[in-house]
């Protein structure tokens, strides 16, 4: 078991672990694009909201590469996908009596998503 | 927090902290100086006081704001807030039109590097569930009302990215320096749960 000492802490404040890859992979989506998150329902991790599934938004940017969190919980190797910031309306997900002007943001993943 | 319940628990919570840290170290598995270094970095350079310097520059220095809402993990790099838990940060800023606010649904995720840990409140369930479904209703219990043409946005900081709001800065602040300025800016304005105060 390893011991943390000293280096090992002030290595965790100043060198963290991002999840950023730096590798060319290509999205699958555009800023614009009409996007509805698939309905899925994994045995094991997901990042993607219960409450998101098979609603309809819209890509609003790309943030780049990233892992996907599901395979690497799941032990089943390293995905390299895009992630992007997804816009939903807050009357899409909850219904007619949301705030018409009120909305969401998720950050979803290429795997997360079908287009609408 | 001053009653008694709440003191007896944080009594017992004390204990059982002391009890780990001396098990973890008769067994060899942290030293002592590792500990140090930990509660320093929470208690003393991981905090809204971060934060509250980056709000207060952004107000005062235009292009530094305009660099934070581009790429925020570089901006708050140039102020060495690169650190634990703020690796990927967007910076998301209140206007008249536009009011943000931000929740991690699925846990707890926080922008350590600039606010520090999270608050209790973030992290139960209620917040957590409330603040995406009645955003204005929760910004009501924090005593902030958001009127009707404003649009409320959520942030779910449901992946390796973490949020912080910009707040606006409020009426009456005009000859205020940046030391000054931050002194008012508060941890739940940067979360979005309320408005910056005016002076």
């Amino acid at each position: 078991m390893p011991v943390v000492d000293l280096e090992l802490v002030k290595n965790l404040y100043k060198t963290p672990g991002a999840a950023r890859l730096p590798v060319d992979v290509a999205p699958r989506f555009k800023a614009g694009d009409a996007v509805v998150a698939r309905n899925i329902n994994p045995p094991g991790h997901t990042r993607l909201p219960r409450y998101i599934r098979d609603k309809k938004g819209v890509i609003e940017n790309d943030l780049g590469v990233f892992h996907l969190p599901d395979s690497r919980a799941a032990g089943t190797g390293d995905q390299a996908q895009h992630m992007y910031t997804v816009r939903f309306d807050a009357r899409e997900v909850w219904g007619v009596e949301a705030p018409a002007n009120d909305s969401l943001r998720i950050t979803l993943w290429d795997d997360y998503m079908n287009p609408a | 927090m001053s009653s008694d319940a709440s003191d007896g628990a944080d009594a017992k919570t004390a204990l059982r902290v002391r009890a780990l840290e001396s098990l973890l170290l008769e067994k060899g598995l942290i030293e002592t100086d590792a500990i140090e270094e930990l509660v320093d970095m929470f208690e003393n350079r991981l905090g809204p006081w971060n934060g509250a310097k980056v709000v207060a520059r952004a107000w005062t220095d235009p292009a530094f704001k305009q660099r934070l809402l581009q790429d925020g993990t570089a901006a708050l790099a140039e102020m060495g807030f690169d650190t634990i838990q703020g690796e990927e940060m967007v910076i998301v800023e209140n206007s008249p039109g536009v009011h943000n606010v931000i929740v991690c649904t699925l846990c707890s995720c926080f922008p350590w590097a600039v606010l520090g840990l999270p608050p209790v409140w973030y992290k139960s369930a209620p917040y957590r569930a409330e603040a995406a479904r009645d955003p204005r209703g929760v910004l009501r219990e924090f005593g902030t009302e958001i009127d009707g043409d404003t649009e409320v946005r959520v942030w779910d900081s449901n992946a390796e990215l973490r949020y912080m709001v910009l707040p606006e800065r409020p009426a009456g602040s005009d000859n205020m320096d940046a030391a000054a300025l931050a002194e008012l800016v508060t941890r739940d304005s940067m979360i979005g749960v309320s408005k910056v105060a005016p002076p």
